[in-house]
């Protein structure tokens, strides 16, 4: 059990980042067809994702900076140092709680503010976890990073990948039609589209002068 | 593979490509070594999963079925920056992608593999602005011209079809006052279609008897809407429709028989060595084989680094070339924003006759306004992924819904997403993109605490200036008018970070680096083809036509003085 609390705690963190970026609707009927991302597992892609974006050299040897647990610290720590300033009462035991996970405590608009203060760097960096503590430029572009993987993840094919999603990528196969696709009304891989209107120029080759 | 070839070029994208077989057509033996995995060629049946073959220097490897069969057009198979099969990494995608140190709200948006990064790009060939090269450059425009034409006839180049984006568009365009621009050499403003490397449509496209699974066999574009995940779609590799130079200039390298192409070669080193007259001069190469890890050094009479804005000024710091302090220094980045306008249905029926645009129809980005002097802006129609992420996810102004009105733009998140991505078949996104000034502080460097398996890795900074930032919200303005005149009900801006990486130009620039034949200053026998040695962003056009017509200029001038 105790191995695979890490993991939870990670997998919490990025549960609620997906569902405060795109939550779920608030009209259950609507579940079907709009889900959040977290109903669409989007936290998974997020965390694969981020545990293989940074391969480098270290002495020892060469492989991935993973990612994903730090990153989830941060916010979490982003996330407690928040709500102490905005957010008052916070009792002390609730602030020297270790790995609390303040960020999934927090209101939506709350984690939306959290994210906006780490990108701003309005916290105090020495705070954070390796690879983050006094990184600003590391803190910033993941931070950013955080919002497109889940727009990209939710908004592509990746879903749709089904049982098969967290294989590697040539192992993947789709098992249906993503509904998220299917929401905005994109066809999918498509052979052409008849929507031929002519031309309004054509490049006239050798005529001199044009 | 001949040991020791006349030339050898690093990187086979949008400039290497080409000088290959410009090189091969003389008759010069030609090694290309690259990055990156190869798309339809019988050599590496499962390029992503298996070394395969060594290389290759028959135009019979190319196999058009395996191509289809590859290129999946599915937006996160093909274009995922971490995973996807167009992505700065090895060919071997269980390993993670090549790490940049971007230190900003960043995406860097390059590939490595034969076809580099015109794989996914849009194919737009327009020329550069006449003012934007001349009395800057060391060159003129006129002497570019021939070459211009040459490109655009092998590639080849036509203006874009007419599909209900670009008709939005012209309308909108037309309404605000502008009027369109018959010209290849653009000096006033004016909108007109997009001179794009993709083949014209298929005269029987419109006609029912023929299925869309058999044009899709045939030659010509069949507007699908994947120029951005490849476009696998043709009787035969080098006649599918959209033209990445995979498709266009190393089919046509290979006949002439004289060039070998490597995929998943990895240079680490350009090799020098000193003439007699104490002058620094390349010899050769010195790469690592992306599977096996294995090393190997090859010698040439000279070399050509067209390993794209990043990589070959990283390739010149790793290999310890001689200091010039404009090297990775001037990089340009067309400092871009998106305006996306949302059309009621009634609106698009009277403008086209369909309640809905469809942006994933047609070319990805089929028309454009151009504005001398400031920049140009375009259309641009990606599927659901790539736009969610780049219109709503991506922004240097926090979020929307919590900015105060100072701030324009910012992510779109929550419900107020979902909405406007379910407007999305009704909208019409348009691009600025500016001409954005040369400053030294904008650059590519070493960062000296983080090394890959290549070496040091590439540290990357830009800041737009005053000026450029005036530009662009000026571009901003005029492309909400067109968007409003056409009759959008809503227009929203994204407001993207600067960091936003696609026209990176003018890190080894012209005059600085290299003379105006691109042979480096301070090394002799060592050329540049690629992105970096445009001396600006050459007027904030899109950016590749120029390089092919340098690179075949280039090709020339090697040729002129050393052979
Ligand atoms: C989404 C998108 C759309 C775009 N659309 C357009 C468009 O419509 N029109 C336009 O003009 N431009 C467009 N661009 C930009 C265009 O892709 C580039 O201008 C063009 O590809 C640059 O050519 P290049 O030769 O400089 O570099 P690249 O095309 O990036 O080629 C560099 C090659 O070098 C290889 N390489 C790098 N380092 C090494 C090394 N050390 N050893 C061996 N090989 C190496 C890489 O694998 C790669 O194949 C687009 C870009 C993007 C991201």
């Amino acid at each position: 059990m105790r191995s695979t609390a890490p993991q939870d705690y990670t997998l919490s963190t990025f549960r609620a980042l997906a569902n405060t970026l795109i939550p779920p609707p608030t009209n259950q009927d609507e579940l079907e067809s709009t889900p959040g991302a977290s109903d669409m597992c989007i936290y998974e892609y997020i965390v694969y994702a981020l545990d293989h974006y940074i391969p480098i050299q270290t002495y020892v040897y060469q492989g991935n900076i993973p990612l994903a647990l730090p990153t989830a610290l941060m916010i979490n720590e982003a996330a407690r140092q928040y709500a102490y300033t905005n957010r008052p009462p916070f009792s002390y035991q609730q602030a020297t709680q270790s790995n609390h996970h303040f960020f999934s405590s927090l209101s939506r608009q709350d984690r939306i503010q959290t994210l906006a203060h780490l990108e701003d760097l309005n916290l105090d960096l020495y705070t954070l976890p390796t690879p983050f503590q006094n990184n600003a430029g590391l803190i910033k572009h993941v931070t950013d990073a955080l919002n497109r993987l889940t727009l990209f993840g939710y908004y592509s094919e990746w879903s749709s990948y089904g049982s098969t999603r967290l294989n590697p990528p040539d192992e993947r196969y789709q098992e249906f039609f993503p509904l998220s696709w299917y929401h905005v009304g994109y066809p999918g891989v498509s052979l052409g589209y008849r929507d031929f209107r002519g031309f309004l120029l054509r490049i006239r080759r050798n005529e001199g002068g044009r | 593979m001949s040991r020791n070839p006349d030339v050898i070029v690093i990187g086979s994208g949008g400039g290497g490509a080409v000088i290959a077989k410009e090189l091969g057509e003389i008759g010069l033996s030609v090694w290309v070594l690259d990055a990156g995995p190869w798309y339809g060629n019988c050599k590496w049946p499962n390029p992503n999963q298996h070394r395969g073959a060594e290389s290759s220097d028959d135009p019979k490897d190319l196999d058009g079925n395996l191509y289809r069969e590859q290129i999946t057009r599915r937006e996160g198979d093909m274009n995922d920056i971490v995973t996807g099969k167009f992505r700065w990494g090895p060919a071997d995608r269980r390993r993670g992608p090549w790490f940049r140190n971007i230190p900003d709200q960043a995406i860097l948006w390059q590939n490595a593999g034969i076809g580099g990064t015109t794989l996914h790009y849009y194919s737009n060939s327009p020329r550069p602005y006449p003012h934007s090269i001349n009395h800057q450059w060391p060159i003129t425009y006129e002497e570019l011209i021939p070459y211009f034409e040459k490109v655009e006839e092998t590639l080849p180049v036509e203006f874009a079809p007419t599909t209900s984006k670009e008709a939005v568009f012209y309308y909108g365009a037309e309404r605000s006052g502008f009027s369109l621009n018959d010209s290849l050499d653009v000096s006033t403003v004016g909108y007109r279609p997009q001179p794009n490397a993709i083949l014209p449509p298929n005269e029987h496209l419109m006609d029912p008897n023929y299925s869309l699974e058999e044009l899709s066999h045939m030659e010509g574009c069949t507007l699908a809407g994947h120029c951005g995940q490849g476009c696998p779609y043709g009787p035969s590799l080098e006649k599918m429709a959209k033209r990445s130079t995979n498709i266009s200039y190393v089919p046509l390298a290979l006949k002439t028989k004289k060039v070998t192409f490597r995929p998943n070669a990895f240079v680490t080193k350009v090799l020098t060595e000193m003439n007699p007259s104490g002058e620094h001069q390349a010899v050769g190469v010195q790469f690592r084989d992306t599977w096996t890890g294995e090393t190997e050094e090859v010698n040439a009479k000279i070399v050509v680094m067209a390993a794209g804005c990043i990589e070959t000024p990283r390739l010149w710091l790793n290999s310890d070339l001689p200091n010039n302090p404009w090297v990775g220094r001037g990089l340009t980045n067309h400092y871009m924003d998106t305006v996306t306008g949302t059309f009621d249905e009634d609106t698009l029926m009277n403008i086209l006759g369909q309640p809905e645009i469809n942006p994933f129809v047609g070319h990805t980005s089929g028309a454009r306004l151009d504005y001398p002097g400031v920049g140009m802006i375009e259309t641009l129609g990606e599927s659901p992924g790539l736009t969610a992420q780049q219109l709503f996810g991506f922004s240097q102004a926090g979020y929307y819904q919590y900015n105060d009105a100072s701030k324009p733009g910012g992510r779109v998140v929550g419900e107020p997403l979902k909405e406007d991505m379910g407007d999305y078949r009704r909208t019409l996104t348009l691009l600025a993109i500016t001409e954005d000034d040369v400053q030294y502080r904008n650059r590519v460097q070493l960062d000296p605490h983080i090394k890959d398996e290549h070496g040091h890795v590439p540290l990357v900074h830009y800041k737009p200036s005053h000026q450029d930032e005036k530009k662009r919200d000026y571009l901003v303005e005029i492309a909400t008018n067109i968007l409003k005149h056409a009759g959008a009900k809503s227009v929203y801006r994204s407001n993207l970070a600067p960091n936003l990486y696609i026209h990176l130009e003018s890190t080894m620039r012209m005059g600085f680096v290299v003379d105006s034949s691109c042979e480096a200053y301070q090394v002799n026998r060592l050329y540049i083809a690629d992105n970096s040695v445009h001396y600006n962003s050459a007027g904030g056009v899109n950016p590749t036509l120029t390089t092919q017509a340098l690179a075949t200029r280039t090709a020339e001038k090697i040729v002129e003085k050393y052979f």
